[in-house]
């Protein structure tokens, strides 16, 4: 009889599968969530561009920020020219996209000296002082604020020493892929979603105003900043991820995230790509802060941010000021350290995490949580930022976080003691006059025939 | 040991007649008391008073310095220093209102004796218009105590000519204004019934001490504002109840206060001052000014409220009492019955008792049709939204709601920042204390709203704005993550759930 019932359930059940294929599909993603390390489920990381550490947080306080005294020389070939520049707040400032190719990168270097910047930019006819701005929690509120209840990371430094591309191809795959002729792509070179694909966890790369039809095949064809995409998302530079159809659904449009968070279906780990809110210069950084405060208030009200990590970076330096000497580990990189800070339910609270990172770190990450063999010497020999966690404490309740800069000491509380002196004076005062006036006279009565009683002469007992 | 048979049958009456006056005022005003949560108004002064307690996330939802003193405000905080509870607030109410209705019998029976006095306070006690204001976080309550005080103050005054109950009488002025400033009006009925009484002789030295010492309690109002910083949103204040337009129609207070009052208890009022006229003396006088003084002021002010009219209903009281206590019918027969008069006179009060009783239990019994008319009770839902809110809405998130009321109502339940769509960028057509939304798309694009909330009590009175919110719903993705419904009576006699509360989700 049990038999029978347990057949009649598997039949129920085979039935169901095949008539609801959207809510098996559905229920598979939310399935999909192989054993983790940690209590993160669900890992999230936002590429921005063309900043640095410095450019961002080197005035925040408890970071490691400019050093005292920080002025970087015009020309520093010039022994006899003492002509330099110290870092100022850029403020309203008009910016440019300073130059942040790879020869750039080795003047402002100099050799490990870093004391280039200025000069290297003069030397690309641009403003060299310009690299020496910064911008505070004047013009950053909303990531100040952020860092101020989450994790930043000042150590966090790009991968290459070259711009946007081969910092992303180290993102995806842990190497740089190297320059190669147009058309030819990088199909050769296996990505941590491949990894993620094997082992059945679920994965997606979401990206802003997606144009599926942009790829390093017809990115030639496009004209203007559009065809950026294919440096944003270095997978549509491989062939398998356009023409496998099981790869391909994984790159979708950034509604998706939204969607997903709603339904509950967030795969376990996403990649998300920018379009015109990525902050690079000139664009506006106020408009980046207005992007990712959408993307953190989109996880925080979802069901998912439990059991979530996002992750913010920026893609490489963008020929701006930074004062820490990156570690060479191999010929491509370390570039300049980058702005970086992590929001998640078990992030540790306003804390400034000092461990040795770079974009690869992210890889490492994912691989340590689902227990993934690492992709490349990179990703292999880099650090994780599991210390930025603290998962002895139950998750965080979400909090959104405001967008203006709120300086706790700056706020003006009303000084409550005056309400209670003197509305409890007021009442005290009339229940003293009610007191007096009531009950007084018949006191003042008593006392008197009292006092009347004792001047009287006593009289003696008969 | 009591020796029960020395007491005296009339002490012992009073006393049951204490007890019966007791039971049913604290009967009628915790019925029930915490059935709905608060209404606007309710949340609005526990807001405040939260905020004077610097209770956490609502002394940054509430400004302390809103629109009225704080005397009622204050002594909520001394409560809500212990923890912030809208039971708490509302038996301080409660607390509040029993004292009025002792003040009425003392009243009473300082102008007409013990039997008038607790016939007064029975009436108060079962008085729709003070047992729903009494059971609800509003600065009227304290305000009709502070009046009924002062009355009784004068009342001491005409009667011993004594100057420190005219100076007292200074004092309940004061408290009364710190309750809720229009109660600085009642001072219009001073002067009337003092210059229609020439049997009552006043010196100037001492209406002057008596004026000091009013000036002297309303001194913690200004000085609260300048010291504690809220002099901009008081001034602001003041400027827009001035220029404001009205808010109900004329006939407003005809139609409902002397339904609320019980219409039995005014007739019986009339006819006593009437068939009792050859007993016509100063006290009269002092409970007509009381009575007529506010009541042509708020017929004539532009804007009303239900509540705002409550500091006639103790003088009313005390003249149906008076009436019945008073007034003596002669015994006559029926059909060979004998018809005493002690029948006729207990038949009357039980008649209008029962009236005011029942008309009571009317009101303070939830309304089950899904509307709601402002100060009259809590708003179906209100509470259990905010508290939905308040679990499952992240801290720091901001809602937009059809109007400031319900945005109230979920501030204080849900500990999020919520506006009002309705209330006005135009600084002469909206309550100071409300801020506009000067921009609904691009706070929503820029993630600066998160939540719109449509709620059907709004949307009944403004059908433009919830038409608004909707659309706003719409346009940016609005997605239903919570509805509120409560039961509510068809005219058929089926019940239905009905929600009343909608609250979507929106993303630019």
């Amino acid at each position: 009889m049990k038999k029978v019932r347990v057949f009649r359930y598997l039949l129920c059940v085979l039935v169901i599968s095949f008539l609801f294929p959207t809510a098996s599909a559905r229920a598979d993603v939310r399935s999909q969530s192989p054993e983790t390390k940690t209590p993160i489920k669900h890992f999230l990381v936002l590429m921005q561009e063309n900043h640095t550490f410095d450019n961002y947080f080197g005035t925040y306080p408890g970071a490691e920020g400019y050093p005292e005294g920080t002025c970087i020389p015009v020309d520093p070939f010039d022994k006899s020219n003492t002509e330099c520049v110290e870092p100022f707040h850029i403020g309203d400032r008009p910016i440019e996209d300073l130059d942040h190719s790879d020869s750039t990168f080795n003047l402002q270097y100099n050799k490990g000296l870093m004391n280039g910047f200025v000069y290297a930019l003069n030397q690309r006819n641009q403003n060299g002082a310009l690299s020496m701005g910064y911008y505070d929690d004047r013009d950053l509120p909303y990531y100040w604020n952020l860092v101020d209840e989450y994790v930043l990371f000042d150590h966090f430094f790009s991968s290459d020493h070259g711009g946007s591309f081969a910092n992303h191809m180290f993102w995806v795959s842990g190497q740089q892929g190297g320059s190669r002729v147009t058309g030819e792509g990088y199909d050769d070179i296996p990505t941590i979603f491949d990894r993620l694909q094997e082992s059945g966890i679920s994965w997606k790369f979401y990206v802003q105003n997606f144009d599926p039809e942009i790829n390093y095949r017809t990115a030639h064809l496009i004209s203007g900043n559009r065809a950026s995409q294919v440096i944003w998302v270095p997978i549509l530079n491989m062939a398998r991820y356009l023409d496998d159809p099981e790869l391909s659904s994984h790159i979708v449009d950034l509604n998706e995230y939204f969607t997903d968070l709603e339904n509950g279906t967030l795969p376990a780990v996403a990649y998300i790509a920018p379009a015109g809110a990525s902050e690079h210069p000139p664009g506006s950084i106020r408009s980046g802060q207005k992007f990712v405060k959408s993307l953190m208030q989109a996880l925080m009200r979802s069901t998912s941010w439990d059991s979530s990590a996002f992750l913010v970076t920026y893609d490489d330096w963008g020929g701006w000021y930074d004062h820490v000497l990156p570690p060479q580990v191999d010929e491509h990189g370390y570039g300049m350290r980058v702005p970086a800070f992590l929001v998640s339910s078990y992030a540790k609270r306003g804390h400034i995490d000092s461990t040795v990172l770079d974009f690869t770190s992210i890889m490492k990450f994912v691989e340590e949580n689902w227990n993934i063999e690492p992709l490349a010497e990179r990703d292999g020999n880099a650090n994780s930022f599991m210390s930025a966690f603290d998962f002895s404490a139950p998750p965080r309740e979400p909090v959104f976080i405001p967008f203006e800069r709120v300086v706790k000491e700056e706020r003006v509380e009303p000084r409550r003691y005056v309400i209670y002196a003197a509305y409890g004076g007021a009442l005290i005062l009339g229940l003293l006059m009610f007191i007096w006036t009531a009950i007084g006279s018949d006191i003042r009565r008593k006392m008197s025939g009292y006092f009347r009683r004792r001047t009287q002469p006593e009289v003696p007992m008969p | 040991m009591i020796n029960w048979r020395s007491w005296d049958r009339a002490i012992v009456a009073r006393i049951i007649g204490i007890i019966i006056v007791t039971t049913v005022a604290v009967g009628l005003r915790v019925w029930g008391i915490n059935q709905l949560g608060y209404n606007t108004d309710e949340a609005v002064y526990a807001g405040q008073a939260a905020a004077i307690a610097k209770a956490p996330i609502l002394k940054d939802i509430f400004p302390i310095f809103r629109a009225h003193p704080l005397l009622f405000q204050f002594l909520l905080a001394l409560v809500f220093a212990f923890g912030v509870s809208d039971l708490a607030g509302r038996l301080v109410a409660v607390a509040i209102g029993l004292a009025t209705v002792y003040m009425t019998y003392r009243l009473g029976k300082l102008l007409y004796g013990v039997k008038a006095g607790l016939l007064a306070g029975l009436f108060l006690a079962l008085m729709p218009y003070h047992v729903v204001v009494s059971r609800q976080v509003l600065l009227d309550g304290p305000l009709v105590f502070c009046t009924t005080l002062a009355l009784f103050f004068l009342a001491r005054y005409a009667m011993t000519q004594r100057p420190a109950w005219i100076y007292l009488t200074g004092v309940g002025m004061g408290l009364t204004f710190l309750a809720k400033e229009t109660g600085i009006i009642m001072l219009g009925a001073i002067y009337a019934f003092l210059a229609l009484s020439r049997e009552i002789r006043v010196q100037i030295k001492h209406l002057f001490v008596s004026a000091l010492l009013m000036a002297l309690m309303i001194l913690p109002f200004p000085i609260s504002l300048l010291l504690a910083g809220g002099t901009r949103s008081g001034k602001n204040y003041l400027v827009w109840q001035l220029f404001r337009r009205a808010n109900h129609p004329w006939d407003f207070y005809p139609s409902t206060v002397p339904e609320a009052i019980g219409f039995l208890v005014i007739i019986v009022g009339i006819l006593g001052l009437w068939f009792l006229r050859n007993e016509k003396s100063w006290r009269e006088r002092i409970l007509l000014c009381w009575i007529l003084v506010p009541a042509t002021f708020f017929q004539i002010w532009p804007t009303k409220g239900f509540q705002y009219m409550l500091p006639i209903a103790p003088p009313i009281a005390v003249l149906a009492g008076r009436a019945i206590a008073r007034w003596w019918p002669e015994d006559f027969s029926i059909f060979s019955l004998r018809i005493r008069r002690s029948w006729v006179k207990t038949l009357t009060v039980l008649v209008i008792a029962l009236s005011i009783f029942l008309s009571s239990v009317q009101i303070i019994t939830p309304a089950t049709t899904g509307m709601f008319v402002a100060g009259t009770g809590g708003v179906p839902g209100g509470r259990e939204a905010g508290e939905w809110i308040r679990n499952n809405i992240p801290e720091g998130a901001t809602l937009m709601t059809i109007g400031p009321s319900m945005a109230n109502i979920l501030q204080f339940y849900g500990y999020r920042r919520a506006y009002g769509l309705s209330v006005s960028p135009n600084p002469l057509r909206r309550n100071p204390s409300y801020p506009p939304i000067l921009n609904p798309d691009m706070q929503i694009r820029n993630g600066d709203i998160q939540y719109v909330v449509w709620d059907s009590y709004s949307a009944e009175r403004s059908t433009f704005f919830s038409e608004g919110v909707l659309r706003f719903a719409k346009r940016y993705h609005g997605r239903v993550i919570h509805t509120q419904s409560v039961k509510v009576t068809l005219a058929d006699g089926t019940v239905v759930d009905k929600p009343v509360i909608v609250i979507y989700e929106v993303r630019p």
